[in-house]
């Protein structure tokens, strides 16, 4: 046979569709999270117990008191239980996907029911959807969405969507045909055919298969916790990657009861819509007559039960908002409210290492996240870029595959700890086997097996193809490909017995805390040197962070602190890690400083920085270009910008005055020269960083025979007699009127159309678009020349003037203030191609996208910061 | 108020290429020659009139293609060839649109199952029609519970399909039929679902209904009993085709062929037959020159046998002027009833020696 390369067609496909629709991707994520923010809010906004009754009167109202009373009890129980943020994350996600779903399965059901073409395109597809196996679109979806909701939403959705589809096709094609001949011999028209016999009366197969979205969608959501969607589903996770069953337990529990609430919700929902149910419905009351546990509230007073409750718990929440942001020291405040999100696996080194740099980089202003994985979807979404920092990467052996799959989407920032080990191990009252070398011929007492993890890891395949074949044990042992927790599991259930077991295993581990381990010795070395534990960011961080990126650089812990760290974590328990992390400081109080240092030799953050810099900058591309790359890059090093916008004579006399900092943006000597003169004695040059800068008529090249202004001449009718313009009164315009159209001889063929500058911009753009020849008023810089082919007319006669530089004015005291910056700012030059790509960065995101587009422009110039701001 | 209906030459074939297949019937080519090829000739070449007012029944047994060709009548099913014609419009050549507002107007439809709505209450599945129309709420729920009570349903308005019997839901169909003031009523074996005694109320009823009411009306049965209580005319169809066309008595005296004959055997008579049927044509003259009793030509079979019974001699036929057309002779009466009209043999036997010799059969 052949082999057919599905596997590299899959890939190649997914390549091409991240590559080619990459913005369908977007939106449609955008949707998602949209949908699911606005939910996700809605349903944490009000106080618990408030919104369980919410719950409770919508179960009065569609099935009864007994009900009412039952979902509050549930839901109160979750709430007990300290899920509640997380239950609610997982209703969001599942609402979301149960409408989405809704929103497409219904109307193809309805197209399938209606053509037996559609109908067995679309059955095949479904029972694809269904038992594909979803780890298998689980983890491409990070690659298509990122980690997070959306993933998690789109998860669901493809397990969920078969249901609804083909109940409603059901729903339909099951009306009593000749109903449907009976309302076409009426003459009704085949849509309201549908909406007025068939929709109405297929309504309760429909509603089941809404239901069995939800369910689906629901058990969905608890796996999508791999995808990091967070909600009970992440609990799940946390839970069976720790063997913590009791906490595996209150999270199925809590998934159960919404579950049972959903499902029953639903189906009472199918009644209430349905005709047919509630005529059902109303007749088997009215045989059981009024009884006080099915008694149920008319639907308006359950709707304002549920309207009271709604704006008791919406007042709640606008007002019970509590302001727990800290305010943190001007100095340490190098993240400026900056993002960073780490990623970890929930292994004993991860969770300490994470939580104390969420702690440290908080300490430092950063805003952080702290996401929990499955090994894959960590190492999947850091190359997506989705997280920023792992800090337990085992390399180079136990996560080897991974690194080899991403690692060169991904950075190493070093190792932090060095003191692991893999090895085998067995309980301690195996007395006589002590070594690897004593496995042998035991085989019998261990049922010739040795228990093993994921099959994948990297600790595996050492095992198979080098350990046990040095110690002779691969005649007798069977490695057993399992999972990590249910090795544990294993580990623990054989302990309970005092069964004989041997299983893989690595240093620092929690295991060898809680259970009486003995690690197998391997004086042959066939081990290996143990892993480090790495931390990795994506590829590209420390070119936005330096910062961060040198402190995770400089990280290390030794084994006495790791160690009290992790049992300090493990006191505090779940959800309070965190505050562990922070008992764990108060008693190594320098290592924040040390870890990430602020100040000093090595330091980011000069002294000077306390005071806030007032810039003004004028709204010009190459003004907002270097103000906004200048306020990048100063805040990696913990200054802060106040940047105000001004007309040019009131930043000269703010400088002047000292109410303003600085200005980048000086066209001296000639165009600014009467208010730099007016000025000079209170401000400071802090010399060129742009040069040179010209004012020119210009046209695109492929108006192939105008090269120069005089060219322009007996051309009017070529150029419609216009030359585009920009705003009147600015010293270009007045130049072009008065000097240059006179000085060639073109005043009487050509007018200077006043305008804007965005209009000319606009203008030239069309234009260009349609080849049409135009001729515009611009100047240089200016990244219309990085966009489009254009030719700079020349000015032999120096109608323009001569060339000015583009220059830093600061005001009179700056360098004393601010002496480190001061040099910083005299060094600093720009070519012309990179003010150039700059701005066209600045203009393709678009107005109030200023630092996004700064940062994107910064990874495309990694060396850009170093040589702004040396250190 | 009432408008002509005219089928002509009418053909449905199901499956592929059912053009070929008419022009192949057409040509003769038989029935099962064609099921062979994989293609359904359920309708062939169906004409016929219903003339304003009239009661048309289609008889036929299941397969047969009457319920196929009942559906061509209102556009459910497009003919493969042949036309419609109600109303001086040609249903066939008007498009879709137009073609449904001719069925929420001017015709409609009873069912088999009655196919009511579940989902809606009495009076809304009555008012379906007027809904349809656009007729505005109040006036359609008048004229449904009108048409309710006109099938004897008043009251029942706010009941729903599911709590009625089987009588009163297909009196529910017939009102949704009646509301919307069609003309012509198409009847699917409406009653065939009903059990006997039901059956014969709804047949009185809808006679009842259509003294007054005039509609034309095609009705489709199985059951020739029913056909020739309620037709004006019956075609009997087989495998497709109209074998005949005629009254229930041209049925019953005279049938086309032997298949049609063969299901009058099993007809109540005495229930179609009028004195006309029955009586000999060649009289003398004096038949009626006594004081008995006499018939007129529309006395029924079994009125007539009652007649004949009270009288000594053969009774005279007397028509409206007091004319006398015929004679029944006692000896006709019983042949007729056992569908046998040949001349009587003679019998050599003394004892059997009488002026009126009695059949052995009979």
């Amino acid at each position: 046979m052949p082999r057919i390369p599905l596997g590299d067609w899959v890939n190649s496909t997914v390549d091409w569709l991240l590559e080619h629709v990459a913005w369908l991707f977007d939106f449609l994520k955008t949707v998602f999270t949209g949908t699911y923010d606005g939910i996700n809010a809605v349903l944490q906004a009000p106080e618990p117990l408030l919104l369980a009754g919410i719950f409770a009167v919508i179960a009065f109202w569609l099935r009864g008191t007994l009900a009412g009373v039952l979902t509050f009890v549930g839901f109160a129980f979750i709430d007990s239980m300290e899920l509640w943020e997380n239950a609610m994350i997982t209703l969001s996600l599942v609402l979301v996907a149960t409408i989405i779903a809704l929103v497409v399965a219904v109307p193809v059901g309805i197209w399938a029911a209606r053509s037996d073409r559609v109908s067995g395109i679309v059955r095949p597809v479904l029972d694809f959807m269904q038992t594909l196996p979803a780890m298998i679109y689980l983890i491409p979806a990070i690659l298509f969405f990122g980690t997070g909701a959306s993933a998690g939403i789109v998860a669901t959705l493809i397990f969920a969507l078969a249901p609804g589809v083909r109940m409603t096709e059901l729903g339909i094609r099951q009306v009593d045909k000749e109903l449907v001949e009976a309302a076409e011999a009426f003459g009704t028209t085949p849509r309201n055919t549908l909406l007025r016999v068939q929709l109405p009366l297929a309504l309760p197969t429909v509603m089941a298969g809404v239901n069995q979205v939800i369910m689906l969608g629901l058990s969905m959501a608890a796996i999508a916790g791999m995808v990091g969607t967070g909600g009970l589903g992440g609990d799940v996770n946390e839970a069976i990657g720790q063997l913590n069953v009791g906490l595996g337990s209150e999270s199925g529990v809590a998934i159960v009861i919404l579950a049972i609430y959903l499902d029953r919700m639903t189906s009472a929902l199918g009644t209430q819509v349905s005709p047919l149910g509630r005529r059902a419905a109303a007749k088997a009351r009215s045989l059981g007559g009024l009884k006080i546990w099915s008694y149920r509230p008319r639907p308006q007073v359950a709707v304002i039960g549920v309207v009271i409750l709604g704006l008791v718990a919406g007042g709640m929440g606008v007002f019970g908002g509590s302001g727990d942001s800290e305010a943190v020291a001007n100095g340490k405040n190098v993240g400026q409210g900056k993002k960073v999100t780490l990623g970890y696996v929930p292994w004993d080194e991860g969770v300490a290492s994470t939580f104390l740099w969420k702690e440290i980089l908080e300490q430092r202003g950063y805003e952080v996240e702290a996401k929990q994985f499955d090994a894959g979807p960590l190492y999947t979404s850091l190359a997506q870029g989705d997280i920023d920092i792992v800090t337990n990467s085992w390399l180079p052996t136990t996560h080897a595959q991974y690194w080899k799959k991403y690692g060169d989407r991904l950075d190493d920032l070093g190792s932090w700890y060095d003191n692991t080990s893999l090895e085998l191990t067995v309980p301690a009252y195996m007395k006589d086997v002590n070594t690897l070398a004593d496995l042998k011929g035991k085989a019998g007492q261990f049922g010739g097996k040795i228990t093993g993890i994921e099959s994948s890891a990297g600790e595996m395949a050492l095992l198979k193809d080098k350990v046990a074949k040095e110690y002779g044990l691969d005649k007798e042992y069977k490695v057993v490909d399992s999972s990590t927790p249910a090795m544990l599991a294993e580990l623990k259930r054989a302990m309970s017995k005092k069964e004989p077991i041997v299983v893989t295993l690595w240093s620092p581990h929690w295991a060898y805390n809680d259970l009486d381990l003995k690690k197998l010795k391997d004086p042959k070395g066939a081990w290996g040197k143990g892993d480090g534990v790495h931390t990795l960011s994506r590829k590209g961080f420390a070119g936005d962070d330096p910062t961060a990126a040198k402190w995770m650089k400089d990280f290390k812990l030794d084994e006495k602190q790791l160690t009290s760290l992790e049992a300090e974590i493990n006191k505090a328990g779940k959800g309070k890690q965190q505050d562990a992390v922070r008992t764990w400081l108060k008693s190594n109080p320098d290592l924040v400083d040390k870890l990430a240092p602020v100040a000093g030799a090595g330091g980011a953050t000069p002294a000077e920085a306390k005071r806030a810099l007032d810039v003004a900058w004028f709204p010009w591309e190459e003004d907002v270009a270097v103000t906004y790359l200048w306020k990048n890059v100063l805040e990696r090093r913990g200054y802060k910008m106040n940047l105000k916008q001004m007309d040019v004579g009131p930043v000269y006399t703010g400088l002047a005055s000292g109410d303003l900092d600085l200005n980048f943006d000086a066209w001296l000597p000639h165009a600014q020269k009467n208010y730099w003169d007016k000025n000079k004695d209170n401000l400071t040059d802090l010399g060129t960083w742009y040069e040179p800068t010209s004012l020119e008529i210009a046209v695109p090249s492929y108006v192939k025979d105008v090269k120069s202004l005089a060219d322009l001449k007996g051309k009017a009718d070529l150029f419609d007699g216009k030359i585009i313009g920009i705003e009147p009164g600015t010293g270009e315009m007045q130049l072009a009127k008065d000097e240059v159209l006179p000085g060639y001889g073109l005043e009487d063929e050509y007018e200077i159309v006043d305008g804007s500058t965005p209009a000319m911009l606009a203008e030239l753009k069309r234009a260009y678009a349609k080849k049409e020849p135009v001729a515009v008023t611009l100047w240089s810089p200016h990244w219309a020349y990085s966009d489009y082919e254009l030719t700079k007319l020349k000015d032999p006669k120096k109608a323009f003037g001569e060339g000015n530089t583009i220059r830093t004015i600061s005001s009179k005291k700056f360098p004393e203030q601010y002496p480190q910056l001061t040099k910083w700012i005299k060094n600093f030059h720009m070519s012309e191609d990179e003010l150039g790509t700059l701005e066209a960065e600045i203009k393709d995101r678009g107005q109030g996208h200023e630092e996004e587009a700064v940062a994107a422009w910064l990874e495309e110039h990694p060396d850009m910061v170093g040589r702004m701001t040396p250190q | 108020m009432s408008a002509r209906l005219e089928a002509d030459g009418l053909y449905k074939v199901f499956g592929r290429k059912p053009d070929q297949a008419v022009e192949r019937l057409r040509q003769g080519t038989d029935r099962e020659e064609l099921r062979d090829a994989g293609t359904t000739a359920a309708v062939i070449d169906a004409s016929f009139t219903v003339e304003p007012g009239e009661i048309f029944v289609v008889m036929g047994l299941s397969g047969s293609g009457k319920s196929t060709l009942l559906r061509m009548l209102n556009g459910l099913l497009e003919p493969t060839a042949g036309h419609v014609r109600f109303g001086g419009q040609d249903l066939t050549e008007i498009g879709e649109r137009k073609l449904r507002d001719v069925r929420s107007k001017s015709i409609s439809m009873v069912f088999q199952h009655f196919a009511l709505f579940p989902h809606r209450s009495v009076r809304d599945n009555a008012a379906y029609g007027l809904e349809v129309q656009g007729v505005p709420r109040a006036e359609r729920e008048r004229r449904a519970d009108e048409a309710l009570a006109l099938c004897g349903l008043a009251g029942w308005e706010k009941s729903w399909p599911d709590e009625l019997s089987g009588g009163m839901q297909q009196r529910v169909g017939l009102a949704r039929a009646l509301a919307t003031d069609a003309d012509l009523l198409l009847m699917d074996e409406s009653f065939s679902a009903l059990d006997p005694l039901i059956r014969r109320d709804m047949q009185d009823q809808l006679l009842e209904l259509q003294k007054t009411l005039k509609k034309t009306i095609v009705f489709i049965t199985h059951d020739l009993n029913e056909a020739m209580r309620l037709g004006d005319r019956i075609a009997m169809m087989r495998d497709g085709r109209i074998v005949q066309i005629g009254t229930a008595q041209d049925i019953l005296m005279r049938p086309a062929n032997d298949y049609v004959a063969s299901f009058t055997q099993d007809v109540d008579r005495s229930r179609v037959l009028t004195t006309a049927a029955v009586m000999e044509t060649e009289v003398r003259g004096d038949e009626a020159d006594c004081d008995c009793e006499t018939a007129t030509p529309e006395t029924s079979f079994t009125d007539l046998c009652a007649i004949s019974a009270r009288v000594p001699h053969p009774v005279a036929v007397v028509d409206g002027d007091g004319e006398l057309v015929g004679v029944v002779p006692t000896r006709r009466l019983v042949g007729f009833l056992g569908d046998e009209q040949a001349e009587p043999g003679t019998c050599d036997s003394p004892r059997d020696q009488g002026p009126e010799k009695v059949m052995a059969r009979a």
